[in-house]
Order: structure tokens, then C-alpha cells, then sequence
């Protein structure tokens, strides 16, 4: 066993505890239920417990995040059965169809949020100070190898890795998750998922919405952690600070995010729910048990995202280098800031949306329910006014990611830097302004429709000007195309595709036909690959080596290229084509007079094809940390502050700080350069 | 001496302020009862919040000069006053999304279940509470531990007893009165739901208030505050005279404005 590769240990673990979990969960079961049931929930949610924390107990011991999950197992059963226990003093029955009761899950999901966070050691030092304890600056690493992304680091280049690989992990699930149900939709009627199915006490179609409306929330909550790596990473680079302004409130932003993603799947287990991602009452006041789960989860990690934006904004603000005013900041910042102004502020809206249902579905508050003279319009608005802002949180730190490779690859300025700046402010501010044009159909006032259409065909002004920048600044460039690049060039054309297909969504006449169509999901795919998932492997293409001393193979990243821009181009156009023939969204089955069976099955092959070209990534990834061709030096010949200094980046960054002295974008002028280091100054953390 | 002047004339300061906000709350209190005039309310309401946030929150600080090195305790404790009051804002929203819920589900109608003295009664708890904390955070800034500690003991007690009267007294007193969340009279309507999330997302963060305000009494016990040294004692005032901010505004709207019914 000790001489085992850790990652095998942990599969080999997995497995050994997934499958006790699995007899736990069904003793359990007979216990309160009286009979044994195979395809149940309690023994598919206990594997995922023990099978999930076993894997990390396996790679890493009992330390770091498998004691958080430890904690968070032990956490959660202790808060079920202290409700339990309430409801057996007060009369009520204790146990309910999925082992513990709907109050019990809620509370003890959160306990157990709470004992991960305890147990993983992200709040120690802050207990300290409680305790009126003073803690060192910088704490010293446990670790210099791979175990250190396991543990608690403050360091925020540790933690901007711990959030892109939670974020790929993620990717992966939602995605497995997508070539279900896709494969599902590949002919019309049902194929496997059938009536007859049972599996964690839902049938074929219950299934299929469960993992649905789960794709949605989980390739969310991914996006979200994307983003927050490469910002992590990245802005205190660029800005020339030793770290975020807040470092352990920035571990906590992470942490957190863990046992959200194990709350959101485990609703899987717990009956899943129908309500697609947006969790609208009056269904999902009536959904199963997974509901709740769902909201919890989406909750939790909507304080990472309001945290982790707290932190950039605040950095942004207060760790500057000297000489960096706030035009002379790199382009990829001021998205940054954008993005976190919004998330910020809007994300409180989903969380009290959803947790003013969870109120409603434990105490019966009617807010919602228009028999007790609540009003279900309410939640879409409290919904929206998060939930559109959130696609530009989702898109602008990708957007920014694009003006700011764009210049290194075709060695020209930027075109008109303060208005590329400036847009990511505007798309921001409009986007609060939008939300309720995601409910032309709901009947809202009749009165708010021309405005808000207005207000979202306005967000078309500030996107046009980094448009109109992005080819400007191509024009005539010397361009070359390594795969970071591509990518780039990419997520313009597919971004391009996005807001095209925009207007006519945000139009009343057309989006009355439109609206709940493949139409609208072939369109907001073809903004958030275009805004988010293109640039966020331009990314991580451009700064692996930053990272890690190496690059990824160029080859294999062109494959992945090449493989998934046509197949995501194909499924996204023909979502469009089968939406505007009458394909509605989120339904498992399709009348097969539309004629559209063909095209399903077209889209269902270049779904896997993605899948594929991302498998190339994956192994591309994994195998170039260790033994992709070494790149130490500027490999981009980038003028930005982080390549300037060797790869892969110290540990307290720059051993000397440097000056801002020239503009961030002149490429292929004569100049000083962007950035200078300052020789003479005293001590390593200047 | 100057530093005791300057000392006298800050205390003063947090009198007068405290005079006009208790002029203001009586006032809001008549025009409720006398005439129907929400938007003499929101007003003296918006009023309030500024005076609060000025002089108590001292807002103004995150304008300051912090000095050039990023190492010097002045400079983070600029820092940290920053991120302190982005989380506010963010922490407003959900206030601010309770507000609309209010607005959106009951217009111009409040509970008639409520007890109005109880209610003024809270309300002029907490406001005293906001005095003594101000009083504390200014006793320490000019080194004062003892007069920390006392002043910060009245404004536990004051926030424990709002805490009390809103859950244990006004609660129970409202649901006797038949003001219930899901089970009651279908004629309510939401009142009962609106009422309850309002009232009950604010006591949360009286309670969180309390916790810090226990810390940071407790820490000054110790030693660990001095004149030029206490972030922990400013972070802990700020965030109370927040909850007060709060309850300026959810006051008039679960108490005042509208027709009871």
C-alpha cells in the first residue's frame, strides 16, 4: 500500500468505501424503512459520502480537505439526527423517505458546510484572533510538493490552482452529465431513460431532469471557480503584489466552494429535482428533498463568489506597484474588477431568492405561493436580477482574457485601450438594468417589456467597442497562431455567434416564439463557450507555464482545437435550427413529426466529439506538469510584469518590486518597456 | 490639554448626533400615527442613515490618506476598512432584496398585529445601543480601555435586550395576536411570512454583532487594543451601527408606513 502511487490509492479507496457506504446506506434503509432497496437513495448519497472522501483519504491521508470532508460526513449526520430528535420530542415523525427528513437534510447540510470549514483548518487563525492571539504574516508552506493544493495555503498562486482544477473536476461532471441526457435526446421517445428505470428513487425522465438542471448548476458553480482561478493567479501578478489583499479570507472563498459542489451533488441522490437550474416555484416548492439540497449548495457557493470578489476588488484598490495608475493597469484587471462588482452585490439576490423558497418549503412562508397571496413572479425577478448580471460575471474576466493576448500574439497596441476598459464597466452597469427580459412570457406587467428590451439591446453598444477593438488591433498585425492564440481567435468567432443570436431574444415579437426553445440554448452556449470556456483554455494554454515551468504540447493543444471548434459550432448552430422548428428545451422527448430525429443524433456525435477534444486536454494537462518541454523563460514575448521574471513563479513572487514606465499594450514600439524593476530597494517583500 | 479637549469634543459630538436621530425616530413615530405620509418617512428615514453612517460609521475615513508604506498598520487598517465596507454593500443587497420582497408583496398595507410601543420601544433600544458603541469606539481611540469595556458592556446589554424584545416578546406577542408565518388566517395573505423573514434575517445579524461585540470586549480585557492599534474595535462598531443602519429602514416599513390591516 505505502509504495503505491497516491492516485491509485485514492481509486482503490474509492471504490473499498463506495461500496461500504453503499451496505451502510442500505442497512440504514431496512432499519427505517423495513425493506432493502437496491436502486434507493440512502445508499447511493452515503457511497458518494464515503467514496468522495475515501478517494482524497487514499491520495493524501487524513489530513487537509479529507479531514473537511470527514467533518463534513460526521457534521451532517450529527445535524439530521439532532432534528431528528427535535421532531421525535415534538411528536413528528423522525425519519422520512430518504432516511432523514426534508428539516433534518437542510440543517444538517449546513452543520456540515460548517464542520467542513473547521475541519479543513481554513479558519484557525481567525479563531486566534478571536482568541486574541496574534498569527504570523506569512504562514510557512507544509508542503513544497503536490500535497501542498490539498491542505490549507494562504499563497493565492496555491489557491488560484486549487480553484482551476475544482473548476475542470467540475467541468468533467457537468459535462458526463450532458452526454446522458444527450444521449437520451439522440432519437425521439425514450431509450433508456425509460418509465421502468429506477435509480435513486426516480424514474427514467425524473432522471433526466435531475441531471439537466444539474448540468446547468454545476457547469455554473465551475464557470464561477474558472474565473476565480485565473483571476487568483493572475491580477496579484500583474498588479506586482505579494499576494491578495485578504489572504485566508481568500482560502476561505475557496474552501467553502468544496462542500457546496458535494451539497449540489448530492442532491442527485436525494431525489433529485425538475426545476431546471432556475429553481422557479411553484415547482420547485414541491420538488423532492434534492431541491433543498440544491439550493443550499448554489447558496454556499455563492459566498465563495461574493467573497472571492470582495477580495479582488479590495487587492485591485490597495496592492498596486508604484507608477500603476488606473489606465496604466492591464487590461485583464479592469475586467476583473467588473466582474466583481457584479458579483459582489447581485449574487445576495439568487441566495435570498433561494433561500426565501427553502423558507417556504420548511415553514410554509407563502412568499411564492399565490394561494397564501404570495407571488411567484417575485422569485423571477429576485432571480434575474442575479442571474442575468451573471452571465457577464461569467464572460467578462473571458473577454478580458482576449484583449489581453491578443496584443502578444499579433505584436500591435491594443486598439483604444480606455474604451475596452471602460466597456467592461458599461456591460456591467447595463447588465443590472436587463434582468427582466427573461420574462417576456411570465406575465409580468405588460409595461416593463419595451424597456427592458431596450435596456438589453443596449448592452450591444459597450460589446461592439471590444469588438471593433479585437480586429483593430489585428489588423495588420503580425499574427502567429500557437494554441493559446487559437483559442483566442476562437472565442471570437463563437462570442460573435453569441451576440448575434442575442437580439432576437431580447426582442418581444420574436422572443414570444423564441423564449424556452433549443433556440435560447443554442444561443447562451455560443456566449458562454465564446465568453468563458474558449478563452479560459487561451488561459490556461498562455499561463501554464507560468505555473509550472512547462508547457503544454503544442500538438496535442491543436488537436483539441481543431476537434472541438467545428463540433461546438455544428451543435450550437443546429440547437438553433431544431429550436426554431419547435424543439422545447428541457424535455426529455420530441414529437417525431418535427423530422428532427436526424438532426439529434448529428448533435448528440459533435457533443461527444467536444467531449473528446477535451479528453485531449485533459491528458495534454495532466501530462505536461510533469514532463512537458520546459519553458522558464518569456516563451510569449510578453511585455506583462509576470513574464519578465523566471518560470515557474517564486513563491513570494517578485524578490524586487518594479515600477510601471511605459503603457501595458506597445508592442512593436521602441520604448523602455512596460515594466521596470527597482534594483536598490531593501528586503524581499517590498 | 488638547488631547482631552479633542477627546471631550468627539463624546460631544456622539451626543448630539444621537439627540437629532432621537428627534428624528419620535417624529417618524407621530407623522406614522397623525397622517399617512410615506414619503416624509422615507425621508426622515434616508436622513437618518446619512447622519448614522457619517458621524458613526465614519464613512468618510475610506477617503483617507493611509501614507505611502503598505506595510505600516495605518495602511492595512485602510485596507481592511475597505474590504469591511464592500462587505456591508454586498450584505445591503440582501437587505435591500428583503425590502423589495416587502414592497412587492404588501404595497401600502402593514400588520395591525404589531404592537407600536413595543415597536418604538426596540427601536429606541438599539438607537441608544449605537450611542454607547460610538461612545466605546471613541473611548479607545483615546486609549481608554476601561471606558471601552464599560461603554461596550451597556451596548452588549441594550443589543441583548432589542434581541430579546424582537424574537421573545414581539414574536410570541404578534403570533397571539394571530400573525402567523404559513399556518394562520389565508386572509392575511404574506404578512405573516414578510414580517417574520425581516425581522428574523435582522436579529440574525444582531446576534452575529453580539458575538463580535463579546470578542472585541473581551480581546480589550486582555490588553490587545491600544489608542493606535485597534482595527478589531472599529470593525466591531462599524458593523453594529450597520444592524442599526438596517433597522432604521425595516422600522418605518414593518411599523409605520402604510394602512395597518
Amino acid at each position: 500500500m505505502k509504495n503505491m502511487n497516491p492516485f491509485w490509492r485514492g481509486m482503490l479507496a474509492l471504490l473499498v468505501f463506495s461500496l461500504a457506504g453503499y451496505g451502510v446506506g442500505l442497512g440504514l434503509d431496512v432499519l427505517v424503512d423495513g425493506k432493502v432497496n437496491f436502486s434507493g437513495p440512502v445508499p447511493g448519497v452515503f457511497a458518494l459520502f464515503f467514496g468522495f472522501t475515501a478517494f482524497f483519504l487514499g491520495v493524501f491521508g487524513y489530513r487537509g480537505i479529507t479531514r473537511g470532508l470527514v467533518w463534513q460526513v460526521v457534521g451532517t449526520l450529527i445535524g439530521g439526527l439532532f432534528v431528528a430528535l427535535i421532531r421525535l420530542v415534538m411528536g413528528l415523525p423522525a425519519f422520512g423517505d430518504f432516511f432523514f427528513t426534508e428539516p433534518s437534510w437542510v440543517f444538517g447540510g449546513l452543520t456540515g458546510v460548517l464542520s467542513f470549514i473547521v475541519g479543513v483548518g481554513v479558519v484557525d487563525d481567525w479563531i486566534k484572533w478571536a482568541r486574541g492571539l496574534d498569527t504570523p504574516e506569512h504562514h510557512e508552506e507544509h508542503y513544497s510538493d503536490w500535497r501542498k493544493y490539498f491542505g490549507v495555503s494562504v499563497d493565492h498562486k496555491v489557491i488560484g490552482v486549487q480553484y482551476t482544477v475544482t473548476a475542470l473536476l467540475l467541468i468533467a461532471v457537468g459535462g458526463l452529465f450532458a452526454l446522458i441526457f444527450r444521449t437520451e435526446l439522440a432519437a425521439s421517445k425514450l431509450q433508456f431513460l425509460t418509465d421502468q428505470t429506477q435509480l435513486f428513487g426516480q424514474n427514467g425522465p425524473q432522471l433526466f431532469n435531475t441531471l439537466m438542471s444539474l448540468h446547468g448548476m454545476i457547469m455554473i458553480v465551475s464557470i464561477l471557480l474558472g474565473i476565480s482561478g485565473i483571476i487568483n493567479y493572475v491580477v496579484p501578478l500583474l498588479l506586482g503584489a505579494q499576494d491578495m489583499a485578504f489572504p485566508r479570507l481568500n482560502a476561505f472563498s475557496y474552501w467553502i466552494a468544496v462542500p457546496a459542489a458535494v451539497l449540489l451533488l448530492s442532491s442527485l441522490f436525494l431525489g433529485g429535482f425538475d426545476t431546471g437550474w432556475t429553481g422557479y416555484p411553484p415547482l420547485s416548492a414541491r420538488a423532492p428533498v434534492g431541491m433543498q439540497m440544491f439550493f443550499l449548495g448554489v447558496f454556499v457557493a455563492g459566498w465563495s463568489s461574493v467573497l472571492s470578489a470582495l477580495n479582488v476588488l479590495v487587492t485591485v484598490v490597495r496592492m498596486r506597484s508604484v507608477g500603476m495608475t488606473a489606465m496604466k493597469m492591464p487590461i485583464f484587471v479592469w475586467a476583473s474588477v467588473a466582474t466583481s462588482l457584479i458579483a459582489l452585490t447581485a449574487t445576495q439576490f439568487i441566495g435570498l431568492s433561494f433561500q426565501l423558497v427553502m423558507f417556504q418549503r420548511l415553514f410554509g412562508m407563502g412568499f411564492f405561493d399565490a394561494a397564501k397571496g404570495g407571488n411567484p413572479i417575485l422569485f423571477q425577478h429576485l432571480f434575474w436580477f442575479y442571474s442575468h448580471p451573471a452571465v457577464y460575471v461569467f464572460v467578462l474576466p473571458g473577454l478580458g482574457v482576449i484583449s489581453e493576448l491578443l496584443p502578444v500574439f499579433v505584436r500591435k497596441p491594443l486598439f483604444g485601450y480606455r474604451w475596452v476598459a471602460m466597456s467592461s464597466l458599461g456591460i456591467a452597469l447595463v447588465g443590472f438594468l436587463v434582468w427582466a427580459h427573461h420574462m417576456f412570457t411570465s406575465g409580468m406587467n405588460e409595461y416593463l417589456r419595451v424597456p427592458f428590451m431596450y435596456s438589453t439591446l443596449l448592452v450591444a453598444v459597450p460589446t461592439g467597442v471590444k469588438f471593433f477593438s479585437w480586429v483593430a488591433t489585428i489588423w495588420k498585425g503580425r499574427i502567429s497562431t500557437p494554441t493559446p492564440m487559437l483559442f483566442a481567435l476562437g472565442a471570437i468567432v463563437v462570442f460573435l455567434l453569441g451576440g448575434l443570436t442575442g437580439p432576437p431574444n431580447a426582442t418581444v415579437s420574436t422572443d414570444l416564439h423564441l423564449h424556452d426553445t433549443y433556440f435560447i440554448v443554442g444561443h447562451f452556449h455560443d456566449t458562454i463557450f465564446g465568453g468563458f470556456v474558449f478563452p479560459f483554455f487561451a488561459a490556461l494554454y498562455y499561463w501554464f507555464p507560468k505555473a509550472t515551468g512547462r508547457r503544454m504540447n503544442e500538438t496535442l493543444g491543436k488537436i483539441h482545437f481543431w476537434l472541438m471548434t467545428p463540433s461546438f459550432l455544428f451543435l450550437t448552430l443546429g440547437m438553433m435550427y431544431v429550436g426554431l422548428i419547435g424543439m422545447r428545451r428541457r424535455i426529455v422527448d420530441y414529437d417525431p413529426a418535427l423530422l428532427i430525429d436526424g438532426w439529434h443524433l448529428a448533435l448528440t456525435v459533435s457533443a461527444f466529439l467536444i467531449a473528446i477534444s477535451v479528453l485531449v486536454f485533459f491528458y495534454n494537462f495532466f501530462y505536461s506538469i510533469k514532463n512537458g518541454e520546459k519553458a522558464e523563460g518569456n516563451l510569449w514575448h510578453s511585455r506583462s510584469p509576470e513574464w519578465q521574471v523566471p518560470s515557474p513563479m517564486p513563491v513570494h513572487n517578485y524578490d524586487r518590486p518594479f515600477e510601471v514606465v511605459g503603457e501595458p499594450y506597445d508592442y512593436g514600439l521602441n520604448d523602455a518597456g512596460y515594466v521596470k524593476f527597482i534594483e536598490s530597494a531593501g528586503g524581499k517583500h517590498g | 490639554m488638547a488631547h482631552s479637549q479633542d477627546k471631550h469634543s468627539a463624546l460631544g459630538q456622539g451626543v448630539t448626533i444621537f439627540i437629532y436621530l432621537a428627534i428624528l425616530t419620535l417624529l417618524e413615530y407621530f407623522v406614522a400615527v397623525s397622517f399617512n405620509a410615506t414619503s416624509l418617512l422615507v425621508v426622515m428615514a434616508v436622513s437618518k442613515a446619512a447622519l448614522v453612517m457619517y458621524y458613526y460609521m465614519h464613512i468618510y475615513k475610506l477617503g483617507a490618506d493611509d501614507g505611502a508604506d503598505p506595510h505600516s498598520y495605518a495602511y492595512k487598517t485602510g485596507t481592511n476598512r475597505f474590504g469591511l465596507w464592500l462587505f456591508l454593500l454586498s450584505d445591503g443587497f440582501v437587505f435591500a432584496g428583503l425590502l423589495a420582497t416587502r414592497i412587492n408583496l404588501l404595497g401600502f398595507t402593514r400588520p395591525h398585529q404589531l404592537s407600536q410601543i413595543l415597536g418604538l420601544g426596540v427601536t429606541a433600544v438599539l438607537l441608544i445601543s449605537s450611542f454607547f458603541m460610538n461612545r466605546g469606539e471613541t473611548a479607545m481611540k483615546y486609549g481608554d480601555r476601561k471606558g471601552f469595556m464599560l461603554n461596550t458592556a451597556i451596548t452588549f446589554l441594550l443589543g441583548l435586550g432589542f434581541f430579546i424584545g424582537v424574537i421573545f416578546v414581539e414574536w410570541r406577542l404578534a403570533a397571539a395576536e394571530g400573525l402567523t408565518a404559513s399556518f394562520g388566517n389565508p386572509a392575511d395573505g404574506p404578512m405573516g411570512a414578510v414580517f417574520y423573514i425581516m425581522t428574523g434575517m435582522h436579529a440574525f445579524h444582531v446576534l452575529t454583532g453580539l458575538i463580535f461585540l463579546y470578542v472585541v470586549w473581551n480581546n480589550a480585557r486582555k490588553g490587545v487594543y491600544t489608542a493606535e492599534k485597534h482595527w478589531g474595535v472599529e470593525a466591531a462598531a462599524v458593523y453594529w451601527h450597520f444592524v442599526d443602519l438596517v433597522w432604521i429602514f425595516f422600522y418605518p416599513a414593518l411599523y409605520l408606513i402604510g394602512t395597518a390591516v
